[in-house]
């Protein structure tokens, strides 16, 4: 393994974006980062700007005047970049699917590569999601800087 | 001293007079009252003024077919709400802005008139609020002549 | 909203703040024109959770529209389903029981403890105090194992059904809301004491984003905003709904007409909600949890109000006589504070941005990227929030 790929998955930074959710998924995501779940043990941190994430956490169904700004922070992230969507919205849009202001889940904007499930899923959901994540990122092909 | 919701409406009665086309007070704390558009702004300035309701909560439109309808909700003293109901022409919906006499109806005007297009005369800033920067002009998602196929038909070539 | 006079015809930079941040909520955007350091007027772009509620609501039967009121916002979303079920109940005549009004109260009180530690953690973080924010989250945890132990999660409760509440609390499971309660009143206890006392807290927050009493009530403000610049409304107390009218309780108001003070308000308001939510405990009727509604709603419309966590919310709805609304409006307390908030703001420092926004708890405490545009040099940079709160503590 090398040293990039190592030192990403054993800290991957995290970047949140709300692409017009509830908020419920959004405060169990943070519930997340705090005390009783911390989820810096496994040394991943939040970061605000997109230049510096690897993996962005998206929550909440695409609505249509956040679609070009979603487009716009994937492009903003450096390669290799990983999303998880986060929540059942995320996921397919699920009760806003039929809304007229919906596009419907993030998979049909951006590439996903790890679905978490729940309305809104538990602060343990999310870890776990995101330590499948670190699953992936290790064992994934590309080996940059090697 | 609190005024009731009956003394309320007696005042309203009082000044206005046939002009109030019904006036009714459903339960305690609520009071509906339908007046004409030409009048709103006389009704308001009044309730502001000598009944001193400053606070309000919203304001709706509803579709009504051939009429848009347009209800301010107020609240005296937080507690009793005078929803004043309007109509307003579905083929010219126009009506005065009550924002020089209540700066909190801003905000509330604009989502009315993106959502309906109804349209504030005299509103100082009346632009979209909450639709899309590529909504197309002219679509009202709030009306009944759009059903949620035909608004989801203008995303459809977005996606693409 | 209207510029300072003073500033007028100078040249000014303009700010978008928005639509994106890192720590919570809702993407939103604001730009601001500022001169120097000060603003000078702002310009709120809403929209970005636009999702068409209203209208899709006007598509599903009134059972299936109690789960899309649940997901309006998450963190209130106890206050929109009981604000939208106690609506029907009107239109349909139907009487709930006594006990459901009372877990109704109980489940709208955890939910404003939890919403106001939420609150407190995040004002904290933007003050750059992270050391609170992490204590009231980690406290906040509390409240939210007790939701979980009535409804079985740990938002989006469901707990409201047209015609009562879904789920009874046990004796036992009552005993256990009330001891630990007592563990999040000790701990509020001294949170109140910290902000009274810490000076870092006082500097970044008196005189802080001010909000008079005369504006706060011309722009229509609600909720602890408005309490803070001492008007002491309360729908709790005013207008009283579900078991509210046999609960004794206070209206907390301070006249500081600044952060400070709405940092007080809500953190006594959590200790209020204790207060009503032990009450309620104690006195909670014995009985059925709920009634059978029918389906079909008469023609009718009704005007539906409660005190959410950041304010009062008010729903209309008509109803046709079918078994979906003609039409249903949502006023969420947000709107009627973005008003004030640009009141708040203008006059005020770049560097007081984050915890101003945060100040009115905006269910969109957006910004993560600035963009600075200097008007003059036609020059674009981008700034973080994370940026932005170190410029910010670093004036």
């Amino acid at each position: 393994m090398g040293i990039l790929k190592w030192s990403r998955s054993k800290s991957p930074w995290l970047i949140h974006f709300n692409t017009g959710g509830c908020n419920g998924c959004d405060i169990e995501l943070l519930a997340a980062l705090t005390p009783k779940y911390d989820v810096e043990r496994f040394g991943i941190v939040l970061e605000g700007s997109p230049r510096h994430a690897d993996v962005m956490a998206v929550t909440g169904p695409v609505t249509r005047q956040v679609r070009k700004r979603l487009r716009r922070i994937y492009d903003q992230m450096p390669e290799p970049k990983f999303v998880v969507a986060i929540g059942s919205c995320a996921l397919t849009g699920a009760p806003f699917g039929d809304c007229y202001n919906v596009l419907g889940g993030t998979e049909k904007q951006i590439p996903v590569d790890v679905y978490v499930p729940g309305c809104p899923p538990r602060p343990e959901a999310i870890i776990d999601g995101i330590a499948k994540l670190l699953g992936k990122m290790e064992s994934s092909d590309d080996d940059d800087g090697e | 001293m609190m005024m009731t919701e009956n003394e309320i409406v007696e005042s309203l009665k009082e000044s206005f007079g046939d002009k109030i086309l019904e006036i009714e007070s459903p339960r305690e704390r609520r009071i509906f009252s339908r007046i004409k558009q030409e009048d709103l702004k006389k009704v308001v300035a009044f309730i502001r003024d000598d009944l001193q309701i400053t606070h309000l909560s919203t304001i709706t439109a509803s579709d009504l077919g051939d009429e848009i309808e347009l209800i301010y909700h107020f609240v005296y003293e937080g507690a009793i709400v005078l929803s004043l109901v309007t109509e307003v022409p579905m083929d010219e919906p126009k009506i005065p802005t009550i924002v020089d006499i209540i700066p909190g109806s801003q905000l509330y005007e604009r989502e009315v008139y993106e959502m309906m297009g109804v349209v504030f005369e005299g509103h100082p800033n009346l632009e979209p609020l909450l639709l899309p920067e590529d909504w197309p002009k002219g679509v009202y998602p709030l009306r009944k002549e759009y059903d949620l196929e035909k608004l989801r038909e203008l995303n459809k070539d977005d996606t693409a | 909203m209207t510029p300072r006079k003073d500033t007028v015809g100078r040249k000014t930079t303009s700010i978008p703040v928005g639509p994106q941040h890192p720590a919570l909520k809702e993407p939103e955007s604001f730009t601001f024109e500022i001169d120097g350091e000060t603003i000078v007027d702002v310009i709120p772009r809403l929209g970005y959770v636009h999702r068409g509620i209203e209208k899709a609501m006007e598509s599903r039967t009134y059972i299936q529209n109690l789960y899309l009121a649940e997901r309006i916002c998450g963190i209130c979303s106890h206050s929109h389903t009981t604000c939208y079920a106690q609506g029907v109940e009107e239109l349909l005549d139907v009487k709930i029981p006594d006990r459901a009004n009372f877990i109704r109260v109980i489940i709208a009180e955890l939910e404003r403890i939890h919403s106001h530690m939420l609150w407190l953690g995040v004002a904290a973080h933007e003050i750059g105090f992270d050391t609170l924010f992490m204590h009231s989250w980690l406290d906040r945890e509390l409240v939210m194992d007790l939701l979980e132990l009535i409804s079985g999660n740990r938002v989006n409760y469901a707990m409201n059904t047209i015609g009562g509440v879904r789920r009874n609390i046990s004796d036992d499971g009552g005993q256990k809301v009330k001891d630990s309660l007592a563990d999040v009143e000790e701990r509020m206890k001294h949170y109140v004491e910290v902000i009274k006392t810490d000076q870092s807290i006082r500097q970044r927050t008196k005189n802080i984003g001010p909000l008079n009493c005369t504006p706060a009530a011309d722009l229509c403000a609600a909720g602890p905003t408005l309490r803070a610049s001492g008007i002491a409304r309360d729908v709790r107390k005013d207008d009283p709904y579900a078991a509210y009218g046999e609960i004794p309780f206070d209206v907390i108001s301070y006249d500081g007409c600044d952060l400070f003070s709405r940092t007080l308000v809500r953190c006594e308001e959590i200790l209020e909600a204790i207060k009503i939510t032990d009450y309620a405990i104690d006195n909670l009727p014995e009985g059925a949890i709920r009634v059978r509604a029918a389906r079909k709603v008469p023609e009718g419309r009704v005007v539906s109000r409660l005190e959410a966590p950041r304010g009062e919310l008010i729903h209309y709805c008509k109803s046709n006589g079918t078994d979906t609304p003609e039409r249903y409006k949502v006023r969420a307390p947000t709107l009627a504070n973005v008003l004030a908030l640009g009141n708040m703001l203008i006059g005020g420092n770049v560097a007081d941005i984050p915890i101003v926004l945060a100040g009115i708890d905006p269910c969109f405490s957006c910004m993560d990227r600035m963009a600075f545009v200097d008007t003059k040099s036609d020059k674009r940079w981008t700034w973080t929030q994370e940026d932005l709160q170190r410029y910010a503590l670093k004036c």
